[in-house]
């Protein structure tokens, strides 16, 4: 009866190893803001990542022939340039905010998957920009 | 008389009849007067027909565009299709918690009838009024859907658009209730059987209910899986959202319950084991409520909040507190008699359960590890699918290899004649691998090949087998044949083993081998992709009253036309992309229609997604149903007597 019960406790317990060590450290996808990225871009290298920000003003550039979806993420204060192939969500526009998963390849992010956070009740941007804490609000508190 | 008084009369007369029932089997548990449980199951009848009326009142206002209660106000629009109209009941909180009471009355009402231990039964039967009661009060106090509104609006925004673009959507729900609340039964038995202290009986008395309630959330779970590939539009059918975790960790507890049921059942061993099982099972329903409506995980179709979190939070700490305080007591004398030999039927049962437990544990702790991470560090983090996928894989062939063994060895111990299939079960496991490598395929689809096989070759000596015995000691194939109808339910269990394979097979292809592709094209081109020709042919708008849709007429070579669409709704700024599958045994070619031109219908972007035999995991979900249905089917009595006879040799 024992062993049944050691068995068993060793199963779990080599398996919550297994997750703690091995599996969830590499498969985390840790949610960023440009400029937190910006204090430790080392520690991102690489990594899966979901950037949250907002579609900074005039830069969209997108080619429906080629699928081509070049924009710049921004939170205010540190802008990241942002490169997507595929069409473009439907409520895509200057100053949306936006979250977009993939991975840095140098200074250029490759985003796989584009999510829009939009808010119900649309604002105008304050004079002056967003700051980071603004921006993470907004986007936290949209759908 | 109008719905909103109609369905709250409806809900108090449920309420006082579930009380009254309550109080009926206090009664009879301390006089000891078995007629107090009669009263009791009178009113579990009384209590279910009221919230049957509630339910009527609720359809009542859908269907006649009745705008003077909160549900309708907030949820329906009278320009919804009929169907969407009577569905629109369980498309959003109120409604669904209402649906999940009136199938708790009703199972309520089943079990009762079925109780004939006058021993057990008002625990039991009090278990489940109590349940009932905590939704019907839920119902009529918190969440209330009969809410009279003030100033009633002359229309409403109408439900969820997602949940109208599909009919599954109608249907999927009510199976998954049907799941849930059918675990409420066996739980309820295994606190009677703790509170009298039977521990052995009640394994076999709510066996028929557990696989009852197994097989709805098996259907509810592919259901889903159908609609959010037919639906979302992202060619996928599994994406480890919470809600759908929320599905899977119940079905992962009560598929480890069925197993060591058995096991308790033939061999009165794992008692303990069981309560805990199914405590945990019955719980993990009322988590995914909790998770999906509380608005604690952040999920692509979690209901708004509310006060119902924090109320289905407490509930789930009474059943676990209820379960295990139970079985603290009496776990002295609930220990196993006798050892288990890991070489037998029951050792491979065990191991089996404890794989689905882990993958319980697993989808547990992915689901609520962001929560854990914020909580810890402050950092948002999210658990992808590649980290459920890395653990499931691994537990996924460890349940392939058990469960082609497990019903082919004895119980008790292993001996030699059932050993000698084992070598050639390794023999189609290697071939089945070395062939899939040799097509060129990946060592994990190879692996998953020669694991089918593995499990085909053990499912058909055990077919074959007593077919050939019973031939021969009864002197003829037709003879040897007429003997399996007695054992109907073993076939079906053999069956849902099949079809658990064949899907792993359909996961295994249409996970490693996807197309996915976009491309814009001119109305009028040809696009060469996929060995097909895709040709858009036209783009066109069609108005229906609750929505306007776009359609791109899209011909694949070989398949005909196919339409896929975006559907606008008027509550949604947002479209709705409605995809559309051209299913083929082999692959399905499976178009969204991403984007078109708004200005001059010049052009569409499309896009592709190719996917290797999904369309088996359909079948899977049907043998499924089939194998469930085949041993929940009432045996004839002679079957009967055979099978006790057997039993008692």
């Amino acid at each position: 009866m024992r062993t049944k019960y050691l068995i068993g406790f060793l199963i779990i317990v080599a398996a919550i190893a297994y997750l703690a060590f091995g599996g969830l450290g590499n498969s985390l996808v840790y949610y960023v803001l440009p400029s937190e990225y910006a204090e430790n871009p080392a520690r991102y290298e690489g990594k899966r990542i979901r950037l949250g920000g907002l579609v900074k003003e005039g830069s969209i550039r997108y080619d429906p022939q080629t699928l081509e979806l070049d924009f710049v993420v921004t939170d205010g204060v540190v802008d990241i340039p942002v490169q997507h192939e595929g069409t473009p969500p439907e409520l895509f526009k200057d100053n949306q905010g936006v979250v977009v998963e993939g991975r840095f390849d140098g200074k250029v992010f490759k985003g796989e998957n584009l999510l829009i956070k939009h808010s119900e009740t649309y604002q105008a941007p304050p004079e002056g920009g967003y700051t980071p804490e603004e921006v993470r609000k907004l986007i936290e508190e949209a759908k | 008389m109008n719905p909103g008084i109609l369905g709250n009369i409806g809900l108090v007369l449920a309420v006082f009849f579930s009380v009254a029932g309550l109080v009926a089997v206090v009664f009879s548990w301390f006089l000891r007067d078995a007629r107090y449980v009669r009263v009791a199951r009178r009113s579990a009848l009384l209590a279910f027909l009221g919230t049957f009326v509630a339910f009527g009142a609720l359809e009542w206002a859908l269907l006649t565009d009745d705008f003077s209660i909160l549900y309708t106000a907030r949820n329906h629009t009278s320009a919804s299709p009929t169907w969407v109209k009577f569905a629109t009941l369980w498309a959003a909180l109120e409604g669904s918690i209402l649906l999940w009471a009136m199938l708790q009355t009703l199972y309520t009402w089943l079990a009762g009838r079925k109780m004939r231990d006058y021993w057990t039964s008002p625990v039991a039967l009090g278990a489940l009024f109590v349940i009932q009661l905590f939704f019907l009060v839920n119902v009529l106090f918190v969440i209330n859907p009969f809410t009279p509104v003030p100033n009633p609006p002359a229309d409403g925004p109408g439900p969820n658009p997602l949940l109208q673009n599909h009919w599954m959507m109608a249907v999927h729900p009510i199976l998954m209730y049907l799941g849930f609340v059918g675990l409420s039964v066996p739980f309820a038995y295994a606190v009677a059987a703790m509170v009298t202290r039977r521990y052995q009986t009640w394994v076999s008395e709510t066996k028929w209910w557990l696989i009852f309630a197994w097989g709805f959330l098996t259907a509810a779970i592919f259901a889903g899986g159908w609609w959010s590939y037919e639906v979302l539009g992202w060619g996928g059918y599994w994406a480890w959202d919470p809600v759908e975790n929320a599905s899977f960790i119940p079905w992962l507890l009560a598929t480890a319950f069925v197993h060591t049921a058995m096991v308790q059942e033939r061999r009165g061993l794992f008692r303990s084991w069981n309560f805990a099982l199914v405590t945990l099972a019955f719980a993990g329903t009322v988590f995914g409520t909790f998770l999906t409506r509380s608005g604690v995980i952040e999920s692509v179709h979690a209901f708004a909040g509310g006060p119902v979190g924090p109320i289905f939070l407490g509930f789930l700490l009474v059943i676990l507190a209820v379960g295990f305080s139970l079985l603290g007591r009496v776990s002295s004398e609930v220990r196993d008699v006798g050892s288990v030999n890991v070489w037998s039927r029951e050792g491979l049962l065990l191991f089996g359960a404890l794989v689905f437990v882990v993958m319980a544990f697993v989808v547990i702790l992915g689901t609520l590890f962001p929560l854990l991470v914020e909580a810890f560090n402050g950092a948002k983090v999210s658990v992808g699918a590649p980290f459920f996928n890395q653990l499931f894989v691994p537990l996924g062939y460890a349940m392939l290899v058990l469960m082609a063994l497990g019903p082919l060895l004895p119980w008790r111990r292993a001996e030699g004649e059932t050993l000698r299939v084992l070598a050639w079960m390794a023999v189609s496991l290697v071939l089945g691998t070395a062939a899939g490598l040799a097509l060129g395929w990946t060592l994990w689809v190879s692996l998953t090949v020669g694991l089918f096989l593995f499990n085909l070759v053990a499912l058909g000596w055990l077919i074959a087998s007593p077919i050939a015995r019973k031939s021969r000691a009864l002197g003829g194939v037709r003879a040897g044949m007429g003997s399996l109808a007695w054992t109907r339910r073993r076939y079906g269990g053999y069956l849902v083993h099949f079809a658990v394979a064949l899907s792993a097979l359909a996961i295994a292809f249409s996970q490693s081998y996807r197309l996915d592709v976009q491309k814009t094209l001119q109305i009028g081109e040809s696009w060469q992709v996929a060995g097909r020709t895709i040709t858009v042919h036209a783009l066109r708008a069609v108005e229906d009253p609750h929505r306007y849709s776009v359609i791109a007429d899209v011909e694949i070579s070989g398949m005909g036309t196919r339409q896929p669409r975006l559907n606008y709704y008027p509550t949604s700024r947002t479209p709705f992309a409605s995809p559309s599958v051209a299913y083929t045994l082999g692959k399905d070619y499976y178009l969204v229609l991403q984007a078109f031109d708004q200005e001059n219908a010049q052009w569409v972007t499309l896009r592709l997604v190719v996917t290797p035999l999904v369309l088996w995991l359909w079948v899977s979900a049907v043998l499924m149903a089939l194998g469930t249905a085949m041993i929940l089917w009432p045996a004839r009595r002679a079957a009967r007597a055979a099978a006790a006879g057997e039993v008692g040799a």
